[in-house]
């Protein structure tokens, strides 16, 4: 049994055996094919919460055989990682299945999940490492900190340092990490919770700006967490496990970000299925993730709450919940803008799936991420409330209602409502939501409470038990 | 003209992405005297750019867009060799040096632009991803680009896109060269901010934009 995976993982990646990327790439789509075949994963589009265990646990053997056969690509040296079964097996046993995050009063367990678990999901908010204004992102923060069913603060990622565009890898990279840093922890100061967990900070892009967020003080502590990617599919490369390296060292919470194309290498919606479950068990082994980001997305459209999307982290959180002890939070990405009751439905669909398959909860990226300031508070409140209302429910009522969300946006997921900016859902000075944004929350709500989905008022139950 | 027969045979490799069958049915067709640009102009281009569109439509995924790419590249040239040995000029539409800007090692989509420049006519030099300014004003210059195209993922990483372009304006050869951006962090307002030729939303587009830029 290994604790520390990365001596070998770098032993390996300079020993293993040299191949070109689109090689790797090639070799990847024609195992993911078979593997698919070979283990019978079907999508249907109507059934986007299956009630099949017995898919999910293929899908978790198939995504086992895939991180078996491929191993994964280390671009810094052109080699492949390989892993035999037992060493991804076991390591994927050790991981953790449950973590503190934040500290003092503030701190939560996040902890594994099941399928249909009565465990309440933990609510990461948003921005998630989407585009922020300088000018904006403090307030922004403090919107998400300040609401009370919000347990993690997420970071946007801004591209300017004193109105000058941050050049990456410069020292500029590391002025401004540190100091938005800093804003996020002044930002849970403010909202009264100075311990709570602080996932990432986006800003930065290299591994030492991101290191350079560390500051017990003014920015990033042991308690909270940084983001660690791989590349899609199942790559990684010497800056990202530096990361690794030194997190570690510090005893910080490290995040599996993962990203599988939705289109891309993995093929359709039954392949990307199994890169991302193969994803999970690679940030298990390689990166020893606390918890684990599941961001898969279309690639065209940068989104996951179409009907792909939607059962991909279905059925991927089912397979993972049911065979690993692993920390899984959802991370959805939207088409639609803050201000619409598009988006909410959107959350809510997202929020519905990973409340009964086994996920935790992170905010939106709204607008697939592309647009300036489209993250607040109340899109988290929301879905919190909507993934505390669907807490226990079965994955065939789970199923009913993610098809009643979906007849209210999938039509406009080509052309989507892009709304409004938070400076204009939001007042900036008392940082409360304007009254069309909460009549747009309360429209939502009340639509699904007419599901029996008690949004309004399920969390009050949900925060006596916990 | 090409044989009806022998131009479908071509088209269901290209369409299966099958790389060993394009090149037969492309010796056959040159065997039976078609031309090798009317097989480049009216049977790979329009097989390519349907499938281009079928990807664009979700209706087939990346795997199936990169082997019909691999095929149509396999079978350019064979054709390319044909028009050669016959004393003519090169089928390509012009030479695209392309990369993803320095900081940024996200190039699924620049790879997809490749494909379909390259089974478009295009000649595509990629010089990969986390590409330096100056390397991309060596590439341009060593391949005699009329094209240089970036792709910039990251909101962080975009503003190499313009340290490029200041720097071919800094050793006065902007003018030699089209610029064009694309990516998700990049839309048509910064393109025009830093002075780009041209933006591309998605791949089809950045074919698009190349054939207007080269007049083709």
């Amino acid at each position: 049994m290994r604790s520390n995976w990365l001596p070998e993982i770098v032993q390996r990646s300079e020993t293993g055996p040299f191949v070109q990327e689109p090689e790797f790439d090639r070799l990847l789509t024609q195992t993911v094919r078979a593997l698919v075949r070979e283990h019978g994963l079907k999508f249907d589009p109507q059934d986007l919460v299956p009630s099949d265990d017995g898919m999910a646990d293929r899908l978790y053997r198939a995504g086992v055989e895939l991180l078996a056969q491929m191993g994964a690509y280390n671009q810094s040296t052109e080699r492949r990682i390989l892993l035999s079964r037992a060493e991804i097996e076991e390591a994927v046993a050790a991981a953790p299945s449950a973590v503190v995050l934040g500290e003092g009063k503030d701190a939560v367990v996040e902890r594994h999940r099941g399928v249909e678990s009565e465990i309440p999901c933990v609510m990461h908010s948003g921005p998630t490492g989407t585009p922020c204004s300088e000018m904006l992102h403090p307030f922004i923060l403090q919107s998400c900190a300040q609401e009370p069913l919000v347990d993690c603060l997420g970071h946007g990622s801004v591209p300017t340092y004193l109105g000058e565009a941050i050049v990456a890898g410069s020292p500029q990279e590391i002025l401004a990490a540190r100091h938005q840093a800093s804003l996020a922890r002044e930002a849970v100061r403010r909202a009264g919770r100075p311990g709570m967990h602080i996932e990432d900070n986006a800003v930065s892009l290299t591994c030492a700006g991101k290191m350079a967020s560390l500051d017990p003080e003014a920015g990033l502590r042991p308690s909270d967490g940084l983001l660690v990617a791989q590349i899609p599919e199942l790559k990684t490369n010497y800056d990202q496990l530096s990361r690794v390296a030194h997190l570690r060292s510090l005893g910080m919470h490290i995040v599996n970000l993962i990203t599988p194309l939705v289109g891309g290498l993995g093929g359709g919606a039954e392949g990307t299925a199994v890169v991302t479950v193969a994803s999970h068990l690679l940030g298990a082994l390689a990166y020893s993730a606390s918890y684990h980001f599941m961001g898969h997305m279309h690639l065209l459209r940068s989104i996951n709450t179409d009907r792909m999307g939607l059962w991909i982290q279905a059925v991927s959180a089912q397979a993972l919940a049911r065979n690993t002890p692993l920390v899984v939070v959802n991370d959805l990405y939207a088409a639609s803008g803050l201000g619409t009751t598009d988006l909410l439905w959107e959350v809510a669909a997202g929020a519905i799936v990973g409340a009964v398959c086994g996920t935790h909860q992170h905010g939106t990226g709204a607008t697939a991420g592309r647009e300036t300031d489209h993250t607040s508070g109340l899109e988290a409140r929301f879905q919190a409330q909507v993934a505390h209302a669907a807490l226990g429910r079965s994955r065939q009522e789970a199923n009913g209602l993610v098809l009643e969300c979906l007849r209210h946006y999938e039509e406009h997921l080509a052309t989507p409502n892009l709304g409004r900016p938070f400076s204009e859902v939001y007042d900036v000075e008392t940082l409360e939501p304007r009254p069309w944004w909460l009549e747009a929350f309360h429209e939502v709500g009340s639509a699904l409470d007419g599901h029996e989905l008690d949004v309004h008022h399920a969390w009050r139950r949900v925060r006596h038990d916990r | 003209m090409t044989d009806e027969r022998l131009a479908a045979e071509l088209k269901d490799a290209l369409r299966s992405g099958d790389a060993s069958a394009a090149v037969t049915a492309a010796r056959k067709a040159l065997e039976a005297q078609a031309d090798p640009l009317d097989l480049i102009r009216n049977v790979l281009v329009p097989t390519l750019t349907e499938v281009g569109k079928q990807f664009q439509e979700f209706e087939i995924f990346l795997p199936e867009l990169m082997a019909a790419g691999d095929a149509a590249k396999a079978a350019t040239v064979i054709l390319e060799q044909a028009i050669a040995a016959a004393g003519k000029a090169s089928s390509s539409l012009g030479t695209v040096v392309l990369g993803t800007v320095q900081n940024d090692v996200h190039d699924i989509g620049k790879n997809i632009v490749s494909t379909l420049l390259s089974s478009h006519g295009f000649r595509v030099v990629d010089i990969g991803r986390d590409v330096a300014p100056s390397a991309f004003l060596e590439a341009a210059r060593r391949e005699k680009a009329e094209i240089v195209a970036m792709s910039a993922l990251m909101t962080t990483t975009r503003p190499a896109a313009q340290s490029t372009i200041r720097l071919f304006e800094e050793v006065e050869a902007r003018d030699d060269f089209k610029i064009i951006v694309g990516g998700g962090s990049i839309d048509a307002a910064w393109a025009k901010a830093i002075g780009a030729d041209g933006y591309a939303p998605d791949a089809a587009s950045a074919v698009d934009l190349c054939r207007r830029l080269v007049g083709r």
